[in-house]
This record gives structure tokens, C-alpha cells and sequence, in this order.
């Protein structure tokens, strides 16, 4: 009985480490949150690279532009529910974290809604190579 | 002409095998993460599915048993029935991956909606599977999704540093651990118990006997080895356009993007034939796979050799995975989270499917003159050792790297 309930406390120990147990926000969890959206805000100026050169086709732009504004959104909503300490913790790099995401979405959706035109392209270029760097700072300085 | 179209088992078992939707991702992740220094993991992989396929295939010519049937008669009734329902679990998810990955590639081309392209991939894999005969579905998926070899063509005009290439091919000591996890990732995804599978009962379905040696033979070098080429090919393509950027690649639209950059919307176009037909390939292979070990577990009459309304329980079986699949797809699961996990969770079951393989092939008394000789013993059982090896260090790898993120 008391090897069962011990092995019983051992597995509980081992979910609880597994699945994480709450807590605020720790810096390698936010950073890692960053370098998602910094990857994504790179992909999608690859991608409106290729609008702006007449490169791509347009169901996958505006298919994949979706699939990546989805991504940042998801990001954005996980930032948002997360715990973050206002003082001496990560709650500053988080608000901005969710303002990138923002900010990245609005670029991708100019993508997906016009994904034929050119000027359009070059434009969402500009801006998400700047976010994506941007996003780079930001988890760079965690 | 009749060799090219003989290897068709081969290169379907292969590319449905080690470039599905989840490898497909996973060597472009590979790519992007470690580049260069992971390549060398692709050939050990590709080595030990080849030691073992074709073992298996000489298993058959002699005895005309698949590797499930092997299963059942090396292992006693509770270990074989393991086997069997942990390989359907890891198959059947593999399944509904695959499904859930044709609807977004069918996506990407068309835009109306993932869960109505997962529907219309059920309806023509099952046309496919009803109308085709076994050497025609081979032929389609297998080698349409060679289109898949515009990836080598776009790491070639990528232009990548050829001595770094070289020397990826070198194992070296690393000690980062998400390294490692793409290392083991990657040779397991060559060694998916399903290729297996497929592979030993295509042998039957072809009815392979002694004189098939050399088809034998170049089924498991050739075919597996293109797959591994392809497997290189997406790795270093990756390497180039993805790692520069910093990009972390999680959907099979990113892995296609790669094909774009040199060779703009007639690369996309082939990369999206090659992996729509690939990822076809590997649905075919994981019904099929589903089927024949429940088939064969049960001493059912099973194949496509046969007419698919003779052997209800056989059929009745492939159209109730095939759903199965289909169900799992529409959760809207991510086919590429769950075909990591399957890649990783399936290491375990490894050694299970792969030891039979082995005692039977060096067992004289089964394979008379064909017989494992020294150089297939020793590779077979270093081989089945680097398999438990990865069986241990796979789920560990996957928690403390966190899926190599």
C-alpha cells in the first residue's frame, strides 16, 4: 500500500513538474513566446517579398498569411493570459510583446486580404522585417 | 524501364515513410535549427531501414511470412497483441495526420477550407485504394511524389557552403540537447514501424518468392535511398532560406515557401505536387499498415491482391481505420504536432517490431542458404542496439528540449 501510494506521489510530482503548475510569467517562457513571433513576423516579409515580385500564388499567400496571423493571435492571447509581475519582472516586455503581436497580425492581414498586389506586398515587407527585428530586440533583452 | 518500375515498393514505403507530413516539417525544422551539423543523422537512418527492409523482403521471398505474422510467432499472445495495439495507435494517428496535412496542402492550392479538403482527400484515398490495383497505387504516390526532388534541385542553386555539407555527413560530439533531439528525431523518422509494415506486406502482395532477390534489393537501396536523399535535400534547402532568417518552421506552407525562394511559384507548385503525392503515400501506407497488422494478428485473409468484397473483415478493417483517420483529422488537430509525437512516442515500440525481423533472418533453419551472413548480422544487431538506445532517449529528449523548441 505504501509503495502504491508512493509511486502515486512520485507520478503527481512528475505531472505537476510536466505540465507546469501557474505561477507568473518567468523570462525564458516570455522569451521564447518573442522568438515565436519574431519567426513568424520574418516568414510573413519572406512571404510578402514574393507578393511584391509577382513570386507566389495567390491562394497560398492569403491560405498561409491566415495560418500565421492565427499563429501570432494564439501568441498574443497566451501573452495576454499570462501572469506577469508589474515590478522587477516581466510584465513591461509583455505589454510590448502583445503590442508587436498586434502590430504583426495587422501586416499579415494586408497580405491575406490583397494577396495579388504588388505595392501591398512591398509595403508588408518593410514592416514585418522591422517588427521581426524588433521582436528580436525585445527577446534578446530578457 | 521494367527495373525503374519494379522499385515502386520501395520508393512509396519510403517516401511515405520518412517524408510525411510530420518529417517533412521536421527535417525543414532541422534544418533551421542545427542546419548542416544534423545531416549525418540521415544516412544512419536511411542504412538501417534499408539493413532492415531488406531483410524482410528476403523474409518473405523465402517464407512468404510479413513482419507481423513474424510478431505473432516470436512473441508469445500478450506481447504480440501489445505490439499490435500500440503499433495501431502510433499508425492510426499517423493516419489522421496524414489526412489533416492533405487538407491543408489541398488548402493552399484552392483556399476554401481545411476540414472540407481533409473530406475530399478521404474520398480520393479510398477511390484510390478501391479502384487502383496495389502496383498502380505504388506507382502513383510513389513516384509522383518524386516531384519532391525540386528540393534538391533548390539546395543545389541555394548554393550552401559545399565543405560545411561535408561535413555534416561527419557525426561530431555535441552537447547541446535540442542537437541531439533532431539527431535521434531524424533517424527514427527513417525507421517508422509502419515502413516496415508496408513494406513486408507489399512483398506478399507482389508476390515476391526467391527469384526476386535483386528487386528485393533494389527496392530497399534505391527507394529508401531516394527517400533519404529528398530527406537531405529538405534539410539543407532549409538550412539555406530558413536559418538565415531566423525562421522556426511549424506548418508544411513554411516548408513549401522553401521551394519558392529559388525557383518562385513553379517551385511551390512542385513542391505542393510532390508533398500532396508524398503525404498521399504515407495515408496509403498507414491504412494499409493499420489493416494488414490487424489482418495478419488475427490470421485473417488480407491484401489487395485479392478482390476487396471476397475479404469483408480485411476491408471492413482499412474503411474503418481510414475513418478513424478522418475523425482524428476534423478534431483540427495539428497533423504536425501529432505526427511529432508520433516520430518520438514511437521509438519505443521500435525494437518490438524490428527484433523478429532480425531472429528470423539469421535463423537457418527458416532462411536455408539465404540466411543473414556476417556483415548483415553484425550491422542487424548494432542497428537493433542503436534502436533501444533511441527508445531510452527519445521521450527524454522531447521533454527536456520541449520538442526541440
Amino acid at each position: 500500500m505504501m509503495r502504491r501510494r508512493g509511486l502515486a506521489g512520485v507520478l503527481l510530482a512528475g505531472v505537476l513538474c510536466f505540465v507546469g503548475c501557474g505561477g507568473p510569467m518567468q523570462p525564458d517562457e516570455l522569451a521564447r513566446s518573442i522568438e515565436a513571433l519574431e519567426s513568424t513576423a520574418a516568414e510573413g516579409a519572406l512571404l510578402a517579398d514574393h507578393v511584391a515580385r509577382d513570386r507566389s500564388k495567390n491562394t497560398f499567400v492569403r491560405a498561409h498569411a491566415r495560418e500565421l496571423g492565427e499563429t501570432v493571435e494564439h501568441e498574443a492571447e497566451k501573452l495576454n493570459d499570462a501572469e506577469g509581475e508589474p515590478e522587477n519582472g516581466v510584465a513591461p516586455a509583455k505589454a510590448k510583446a502583445i503590442d508587436l503581436a498586434d502590430q504583426i497580425s495587422a501586416a499579415l492581414g494586408r497580405i491575406q486580404t490583397a494577396p495579388g498586389d504588388e505595392a501591398e506586398g512591398g509595403a508588408a515587407q518593410t514592416e514585418l522585417s522591422t517588427l521581426s527585428e524588433k521582436a528580436g530586440k525585445l527577446a534578446e533583452g530578457l | 524501364m521494367k527495373t525503374v518500375l519494379q522499385i515502386a515498393l520501395g520508393v512509396i514505403a519510403a517516401i511515405g515513410g520518412f517524408v510525411d507530413i510530420g518529417d517533412l516539417v521536421f527535417n525543414a525544422q532541422a534544418g533551421a535549427a542545427v542546419g548542416a551539423p544534423a545531416l549525418w543523422a540521415v544516412p544512419v537512418g536511411v542504412l538501417g531501414i534499408m539493413i532492415f527492409a531488406e531483410m524482410s523482403g528476403r523474409i518473405v521471398a523465402v517464407s512468404n511470412k510479413p513482419n507481423f505474422v513474424l510478431v505473432k510467432e516470436r512473441y508469445g499472445a500478450r506481447l504480440s497483441t501489445f505490439t499490435l495495439v500500440a503499433s495501431l495507435v502510433l499508425t492510426v494517428l499517423t493516419l489522421g495526420a496524414e489526412l489533416g496535412g492533405l487538407g491543408f496542402v489541398l488548402n493552399y492550392l484552392f483556399d476554401v477550407s481545411v476540414n472540407f479538403f481533409v473530406l475530399v482527400a478521404l474520398i480520393a484515398i479510398a477511390a484510390a485504394i478501391y479502384f487502383l490495383p496495389f502496383g498502380g497505387l505504388e506507382r502513383l504516390f510513389g513516384y509522383m511524389g518524386l516531384a519532391l526532388l525540386v528540393y534538391l534541385a533548390a539546395s543545389i542553386k541555394l548554393d550552401p557552403d559545399w565543405g560545411e555539407i561535408g561535413r555534416g555527413f561527419v557525426p561530431e560530439s555535441h552537447g547541446a540537447a535540442v542537437y541531439w533531439y533532431f539527431v535521434v528525431g531524424l533517424i527514427a523518422a527513417a525507421l517508422m514501424p509502419y515502413e516496415i509494415y508496408f513494406y513486408s506486406s507489399g512483398a506478399v502482395e507482389e508476390g515476391w518468392d526467391e527469384h526476386d532477390m535483386k528487386v528485393n534489393k533494389a527496392n530497399a537501396f534505391i527507394g529508401f535511398g531516394l527517400g533519404g536523399l529528398i530527406s537531405v535535400a529538405i534539410l539543407v534547402a532549409s538550412a539555406q532560406v530558413l536559418k538565415p532568417a531566423g525562421i522556426s518552421p511549424d506548418s508544411i506552407g513554411t516548408v513549401a515557401l522553401v521551394a519558392e525562394v529559388p525557383y518562385g511559384e513553379t517551385g511551390l507548385i512542385l513542391a505542393f505536387i510532390g508533398i500532396l503525392f508524398a503525404v498521399g503515400g504515407a495515408t496509403i501506407d498507414t491504412a494499409f499498415s493499420a489493416a494488414y497488422n490487424l489482418a495478419q494478428h488475427q490470421g485473417w485473409r488480407w491484401g489487395k491482391r485479392f478482390r476487396l468484397l471476397d475479404e469483408p473483415r480485411f476491408t471492413l478493417a482499412l474503411g474503418g481505420f481510414l475513418l478513424l483517420g478522418f475523425a482524428i483529422a476534423q478534431t483540427g488537430v495539428d497533423p504536425i504536432s501529432l505526427t511529432e509525437y508520433a516520430v518520438i512516442f514511437s521509438i519505443p515500440v521500435l525494437p518490438l517490431t524490428y527484433l523478429p525481423i532480425l531472429l528470423v533472418g539469421n535463423d537457418a533453419g527458416v532462411m536455408g542458404r539465404h540466411v543473414n551472413g556476417p556483415i548483415n548480422r553484425v550491422l542487424g544487431w548494432a542497428y537493433f542496439g542503436l534502436i533501444c538506445l533511441l527508445a531510452l532517449a527519445a521521450p527524454v529528449l522531447y521533454i527536456w528540449t520541449n520538442g526541440g523548441g
